[in-house]
């Protein structure tokens, strides 16, 4: 894996060499930068003291440290030691000898910088130095240069580097490599450790969107079982001021933050309007009406919403482009509610008048099953989604138990299937006359 | 997921083919927000779409928002049944504008 190069004629024999034998020196030097790197909680001052060990080490009268940019056009001094710093100097990668060790990723040395085309004068006019030779090793990583090291100068006799010296820098450069790339990858962490805690308290604000379960027996429970931390789905319950149960399922189009932003919006919306908003058809037009006026990238979201009585067992509702509830009857049949009007926020006033049409039915001791695709959508054992009909023998096998335990089990063996989707499930329940 | 762009008598003929879902929804959403952004009709040809869930079904709300702000047409053409049942079962075919097929009958015009 040795890979340098060699301009300019070699040095006469036993000219140099002897000054870099100085193994026990070497081995201490390594020794206490790797021990540095491993220690460091300020990767640049460490860089700047482990720099200024290798040129007093080496005898060279100047040294710097390049790091490529992080679109990898150019290399910035990060670090550097001679008569004038040029730490923050930038110099694209495609010039120069240091730029040239880091695209080849490999080591040069150059015994005459006058002879080689690749030498750019403008850093001898910054640093205050005039070069002669050079040797430059690549800091490298998984085949890969983050940047190189620069020597100018050797002091002493012979005043230019030994084959010793190149690998001895080699070794150096391996090792500081080694502790940058160690020190990125521990900010990463840093940054992914405090993304997953604003997720986490993004989720947690999303929970507390959702309704506090009732005590049983209460005759509406839903269940919201987000596939990552955030969730795009969202449902609630509200009890109405004269006994009556609004409530509302949707589901907002895509996935990730966006989704749960504007989640969090629908149901603010939703908890505000319901208590004063009599009519579900009125109510989501209004809510259709607010989300589009501030819906980005074509987001809309499908939902279910109606208000039920407990008393009489009469429901009405509306459906803008959500999936078809189930009402389950007491015989056992089931009865789909199709969509009725689009989805929420793709436009104001799609809905002539503004009023979404409404359904009213009694559930006549039966219960409504209102629910998000990732339901219908789950991909069961034979790869074919579970649908309408997989979900209706779920929720049939668990009639009769109490509501919270059937919603409980249908969203257990759904998630058990297929827990890819956001999985939202309300159930309302005609207790009054028996309902199961 | 492929797509390709013709143009026909100044107007733009999108067609799309395979899954347009949360992968391949970003690519389909720039296309038709370029396309929009010319000015031109922009017809979307669904013929060969075999899935669409509801991010590529965004891409298409927000070309069609965007094409009504600025008084230009936006269709979908020739939409195969997989894609039909998405759009329907959400009544989205009251949204968009859907042609059985492109106006002006099948050259291609390319």
């Amino acid at each position: 894996m040795e890979a340098h190069s060699t301009s300019d004629a070699p040095r006469p024999p036993g000219s140099g060499d002897a000054q870099a034998g100085d193994i026990a020196g070497a081995f201490a030097l390594l020794a206490g930068m790797t021990r540095d790197f491993a220690d460091t909680l300020d990767l640049e001052a460490t860089l700047e003291h482990g720099l200024s060990s290798i040129v007093a080490h080496l005898d060279a009268e100047a040294g710097s440290l390049w790091l490529l940019d992080d679109d990898k056009r150019e290399l910035t001094c990060r670090a550097s030691v001679g008569p004038n710093p040029i730490t923050g100097l930038s110099l694209p990668v495609s010039q120069g000898i240091v730029g040239r060790s880091v695209r080849e990723n490999a080591c040069q040395s150059v015994l005459d910088v006058s002879k080689d085309p690749g030498f750019m004068i403008s850093v001898d006019q910054k640093s205050g130095l005039a070069t002669r030779s050079l040797l430059c090793a690549p800091l490298s990583v998984s085949d890969e240069a983050l940047g190189a090291i620069e020597l100018v100068n050797r002091r002493g006799a012979g005043r230019c580097f030994a084959e010793a010296d190149i690998h001895l820098l080699q070794v150096l450069a391996s090792s500081a490599a080694l502790a940058i790339a160690n020190a990125r990858m521990a900010a990463n962490l840093v940054d992914a450790e405090r993304l997953r805690r604003e997720l986490e308290l993004a989720a947690e604000i999303q929970r507390n969107l959702l309704p506090a379960p009732h005590a049983a027996p209460f005759p509406a429970y839903g269940v919201n079982v987000p596939a990552r931390t955030v969730s795009g789905d969202f449902f609630d319950i509200v009890e109405l001021p004269d006994g009556r149960i609004g409530f509302c399922l949707g589901d907002v189009s895509g996935k990730g933050m966006n989704a749960a932003l504007l989640m969090a919006k629908t149901a603010s919306l939703y908890r505000c309007l319901a208590k004063t908003v009599e009519r579900p058809g009125e109510l989501i037009g209004t809510l259709n009406d607010e989300i589009a006026d501030t819906a980005t990238r074509g987001m809309f979201v499908t939902m279910v919403l109606g208000v039920f009585d407990p008393k009489n067992g009469r429901v009405a509702l509306t459906n803008a482009g959500h999936e078809p509830p189930l009402v389950h009857s007491p015989s056992g049949g089931f009865c789909a509610l199709p969509a009725q009007a689009p989805p929420l926020g793709i436009a104001t006033g799609i809905v002539p008048g503004g009023t979404y049409p409404e359904r009213e039915f009694r559930l006549s001791g039966g219960a409504l099953y209102v629910f998000s695709d990732g339901l219908t959508e789950a991909c069961t054992r034979t790869g074919d989604p579970l649908g309408s009909p997989g979900l209706e023998r779920l929720i049939a096998a668990n009639a009769g138990k109490p509501l919270a335990e059937r919603v409980h089990n249908v969203i257990a063996e759904v998630g058990e299937l297929d827990p890819r989707d956001d999985l939202t499930l309300l159930a309302l329940c005609d207790t009054a006359r028996g309902g199961r | 997921m492929q797509h390709s762009l013709t143009e026909k008598g100044g107007d733009l003929v999108v067609s799309l083919q395979g899954d347009v879902d949360l992968d391949s929804s970003p690519a389909v959403r720039e296309l038709l927000l370029r396309c929009v952004g010319r000015g031109a009709t922009v017809f979307v040809d669904l013929s060969n779409v075999s899935y669409i869930d509801s991010s590529g079904v965004a891409s298409f709300v927000e070309a069609f928002q965007i094409a009504r702000r600025n008084g230009t047409a936006f269709a979908l053409v020739s939409v195969s049944p997989a894609a039909r049942r998405v759009l329907e079962l959400a009544r989205l075919d009251k949204v968009f504008t859907i042609h059985e097929s492109l106006p002006g009958g099948s050259d291609d015009g390319a």
